[in-house]
């Protein structure tokens, strides 16, 4: 491991939302506090000294920024205004550059004109894929007067480049992970884990992923509420585009209570009550967390929102037989949608929903690893 | 033993001697002993009300003794040797015992800590009837002062001497004024020019009037006492005498020598320098590397020498400001360089001294912190490949990581130390020193330039690490103390001094090589040693070593001494007429 003080790893930082390195004066009053840190991972203020030397290995091999929730009390507490949390967050967003090959996350984040650019251009791309195929849209309603949604693009092609989209974000993340995983187990002060017990802890992957169990040990439930709320909502709204999108996307308008239409509300309201809250929160900068805001963060929360936005005029445009207004929806739509989730998933703030709970996971991993190695030296040692 | 007429005093002390101390008891046992006229006990002997309670009895009951029973004599003896004098009794005739510091504040046990102390004013009791009455001594003051170093607390002494109109006599060891000050490019902690404010003031002393400065020159052998010293000096070969009253000693310090600290490579590595060694660079405005490169990474390493027990267990006080000048200094030079500042503890306590800390941090220094209990920091040669030339691997607390640091240049912040010829110095002035060879003031907090030596004081550095502010604020304080002594023209000088008695002594001269004080001499006439009564300080070492009791020590008399143990071990004689009221 390279362990060489490195002045100028801060001056990249910077480019990442890194707002002073030098304020922490390393009382600890940060970690004292922390709901979450505990003493296998020490945080914020260890990963703060990290970032000021400049140990750019240490930081990549390591877990804490995912640890950490943001519920803001660090940097609200903290004697120097070093806001610790904010540190944290700009971790995530430099570590989340790290772990992606391609180099694309590095240069979204840092950049304005390459983010903003790469999401024209596909939008762009969606736009121009939809005026090619617009001969074949047809105006007339169906029997129960909604819009035949499906004349637009056959359902088919939909489903194929929905799948091909898939496969290139899954592709992407998973290599992103991949790179992750051997950062944190072959980097600086690794414990060899058995293969057991990567079984053996796995459930955890699906646990922490499904109830956010972490964020709510923080401080302020709601916030934990809010989050649940949209990631719950974004979850199965994307199951049921990626996967059940012929039975999602129906041209027959089924009844209200019909699941294919209760789990689409479900999944709007939850979508929309997170977002608007954050919205919110960030405007009003109201706690900590939402004070300080990177293009990446706004970018993530306005697209999203218009993503909803629109996905909720395409339904009830299509329900009262507006065919253009539900037509050019739909491609404003996707138009957002897709660069969305091809730049927020696998280069950007989305890419969360993988690395946070792999975090954990490896973080319950080692803790095993180093008891299960404390066992078996102590079995040995007496045998 | 002789007749005498003793009043006893118990104080209180409020309650610091009450609570622990039976003192009505004592006053009313003592009352019963033998000699004792009139005891008493009372709230606050020190008091005005207290002191007029003695006054009043001495006249009232023709006291010829007093015994009080209080504090520490190094408190209050003046004050009620004073209260005798104003009653008219010679101050001698006065002891004190002293049963707070060493018995109310040090005992729990109340009747023990009253029988202890019974047993203290007994032997007072016992010890003032040998009492004699004695005089004191008052000498002539000359009005010239020596100050032994031109630096920045000699001269700054020496002008404000000079301009109360006083002769000064300044002894420079080196060719030039200037001192420690000369060396240095800035100060901190605003970063202005030392010269800006140095060579005006060498200036001022060099064409003053009443300064006469002797350069190259240093101080071998100095006689006399306060008031009336003498030493020889000369410019050019020529010596000549100077006879002054006072003596400033303003040697101030040296700097330590790091080549014993073999991990940072001082003398190997051609750029690892001294703090001392950048300020010549700085000054010259010139900061390269020994192969006439700018450094691209500077490495400050704090407490080369200071706080490790080894080498000097104080801190040098003044290098964390330094250093963080020098960051300051870098930074502006090399506006790309990276600055590392390798700290113990970051101790920047000076006026202004911690707001240039935060200016220093928001200036993109890396500040690493060592224990040095633990490890200290290692500088290597790097490799080719490196893009720097040096690494110095440390371990760092604030991380708990074992790292390196690059490094072109490694300033070490060497500790400073007390002048090689400090122990000359201090011969010949009749000063102490500290393990450390530092000069001992007076009193640490109360007499912080007066030494125990009358009419010797000292300032700057060659008390300890100080910076300049404060060795000028010494050396204005120390001008003050000699300009009082001066305009009260005598000295008055205790005389509980030895003495020879001429008869007995066998001219042996074992008592002037035991001496500390130098105050015995031999009179070759008559075969027999005397006593300078100024010099001396009644410490009794000759005394007690007289082969023959030639030597007796005023006011310490065998007799007197012997007494007090007395008094100490036995109950005491009662009184005629108490013994017929207990038999009544």
């Amino acid at each position: 491991m390279n362990n060489r003080i490195d002045t100028t790893l801060k001056a990249d930082l910077k480019k990442f939302g890194l707002q002073s390195w030098n304020d922490c004066f390393h009382c600890g009053n940060c970690t004292a506090l922390c709901p979450l840190t505990e003493d296998a991972n020490l945080f914020p203020r260890n990963s703060i000294r990290t970032m000021q030397m400049g140990l750019k290995d240490k930081l990549m091999s390591g877990v804490d920024p995912w640890l950490c929730y943001y519920c803001g009390e660090c940097s609200d507490t903290c004697p120097r205004d070093a806001n610790p949390g904010e540190v944290m967050m700009t971790l995530r967003r430099y570590l989340t550059s790290l772990y992606d090959w391609t180099g694309l996350s590095k240069k979204f984040y840092t950049s304005k004109v390459w983010e903003l650019g790469a999401i024209l251009l596909l939008g762009g791309m969606v736009v121009l894929a939809f005026a090619l195929f617009f001969p074949t849209i047809n105006p007339e309603l169906t029997a129960d007067g909604g819009v035949r949604i499906n004349s637009i693009m056959p359902l088919q092609w939909i489903e194929w480049a929905d799948w091909t989209m898939g496969i290139i974000v899954a592709g992407l993340l998973i290599s992103n992970l991949m790179r992750m995983y051997y950062k944190i187990a072959f980097g600086a002060g690794a414990v060899r884990i058995p293969l057991a017990l990567y079984f053996k802890e796995a459930w955890q992957l699906a646990f922490h992923f499904s109830t956010q169990w972490k964020f709510s040990k923080c401080d302020g439930k709601r916030y934990w509420l809010w989050h649940w709320l949209l990631m719950s909502g974004y979850t199965i709204m994307f199951i049921l585009i990626m996967v059940f999108l012929p039975w999602f996307q129906t041209e027959e308008i089924f009844e209200v209570w019909h699941p294919q239409r209760l789990l689409g509300y479900y999944a709007t309201f939850g979508l929309l009550f997170g977002l608007t809250a954050v919205i919110i929160g960030r405007i009003r900068k109201s706690n900590a967390k939402f004070k300080f805001s990177h293009v990446s963060d706004w970018l993530f929360i306005v697209m999203l929102f218009l993503t909803v936005l629109t996905g909720i005029l395409v339904h009830f445009f299509r329900i009262y037989g507006m065919p253009m207004a539900t037509y050019y929806l739909y491609v404003a739509h996707l138009a957002v949608l897709v660069p969305m989730i091809m730049i927020e998933v696998p280069f950007s703030k989305w890419s969360h929903l993988a690395y946070r709970p792999f975090a954990i996971y490896f973080a319950n991993l080692r803790k095993a690893a180093m008891k299960y190695h404390e066992k078996t030296e102590i079995s040995l040692a007496t045998t | 033993m002789k007749d005498s007429r003793i009043g006893v005093y118990i104080c209180w002390c409020g309650t610091n001697i009450a609570k622990m101390v039976d003192v009505e008891k004592i006053a009313e046992d003592i009352g019963r002993l033998e000699n004792v006229v009139i005891a008493r006990n009372y709230k606050y002997m020190c008091s005005d009300p207290g002191q007029d309670l003695i006054i009043k009895d001495i006249k009232e009951h023709e006291l010829d003794r007093v015994v009080v029973a209080a504090c520490s004599p190094r408190i209050h003896e003046l004050t009620f040797r004073k209260a005798l004098e104003n009653a008219g009794l010679n101050q001698y005739l006065f002891e004190m015992a002293n049963i707070r510091e060493h018995v109310s504040w040090v005992h729990t046990d109340r009747e023990e800590a009253t029988k202890k102390a019974a047993d203290l004013v007994r032997a007072a009791l016992k010890r003032v009837s040998y009492h004699e009455p004695l005089d004191k001594l008052s000498v002539a003051i000359n009005p010239a002062t020596l100050i032994v170093g031109g630096g920045v607390a000699g001269m700054s002494a020496a002008f404000r001497l000079a301009e109360a109109g006083k002769k000064v006599y300044l002894v420079e060891k080196e060719a030039d004024l200037g001192g420690q000050a000369a060396r240095l490019d800035l100060s901190f902690p605003y970063l202005n020019t030392v010269s800006s404010f140095l060579q005006p003031l060498i200036r001022k002393v060099k064409e003053h009037k009443n300064i006469k400065v002797f350069t190259g020159q240093s101080i071998s052998e100095i006689t006399g006492y306060v008031g009336n010293f003498k030493t020889t000096t000369g410019i050019n070969g020529k010596l000549e005498d100077l006879e002054f009253g006072h003596i400033i000693v303003a040697t101030g310090l040296s700097n330590y020598d790091p080549s014993p600290f073999k991990n940072y490579g001082y003398g190997r590595l051609p750029d690892v320098i001294t703090s001392i060694e950048f300020e010549k660079m700085l000054r010259s405005g010139n900061i390269k590397c020994s192969d006439g490169k700018p450094p691209r990474h500077i490495a400050i390493i704090h407490c080369v020498g200071s706080r490790n027990e080894n080498i000097h267990e104080y801190c040098s006080r003044t290098c964390c400001a330094t250093a963080l000048k020098y960051a300051n200094q870098l930074r502006a030079t090399f506006p790309g360089a990276g600055i590392y500042d390798l700290y113990a503890d970051m101790r920047a306590f000076s006026k202004a001294c911690e707001e240039l800390y935060t200016k220093t941090s928001t200036k993109d220094v890396m500040f690493l912190m060592f224990d040095p209990e633990r490890s200290l920091p290692e500088v290597k040669q790097a490799d080719w490949k490196d893009e720097c030339n040096m690494l110095i691997d440390m371990h760092e607390i604030l991380s708990g990581e074992n790292v390196e640091v690059p490094a072109d240049m490694v300033i070490l912040m060497t500790a400073v130390e007390a002048q090689k010829d400090a122990k000359d110095i201090a011969h010949a002035a009749g000063i102490s020193m500290c393990g450390n060879h530092f000069y001992i003031e007076k009193h640490p907090k109360l007499d912080p330039v007066a030494t125990t030596t009358d009419g010797v004081f000292i300032v700057g550095t060659c008390q300890g690490p100080k910076d300049i502010p404060e060795s000028i604020t010494q050396a204005w304080a120390a001008a003050a103390r000699v300009l009082a002594g001066i305009s009260r023209g005598t000295v008055t000088v205790e005389v509980t001094t030895a003495v020879v008695n001429e008869e007995i002594c066998c001219g042996c001269q074992t008592c002037i090589s035991v001496c500390p004080y130098t105050a015995i001499s031999f009179n070759e006439e008559k075969n027999v040693s005397e006593v300078n009564e100024v010099l001396c300080k009644g410490c009794g070492t000759c005394g007690s070593t007289c082969p023959t009791g030639a030597i007796r020590s005023r006011h310490f008399t065998d007799m007197q001494i012997l007494s007090q143990i007395e008094g100490m071990l036995n109950e005491g004689k009662v009184k005629e007429t108490h013994k017929i009221l207990e038999e009544a």
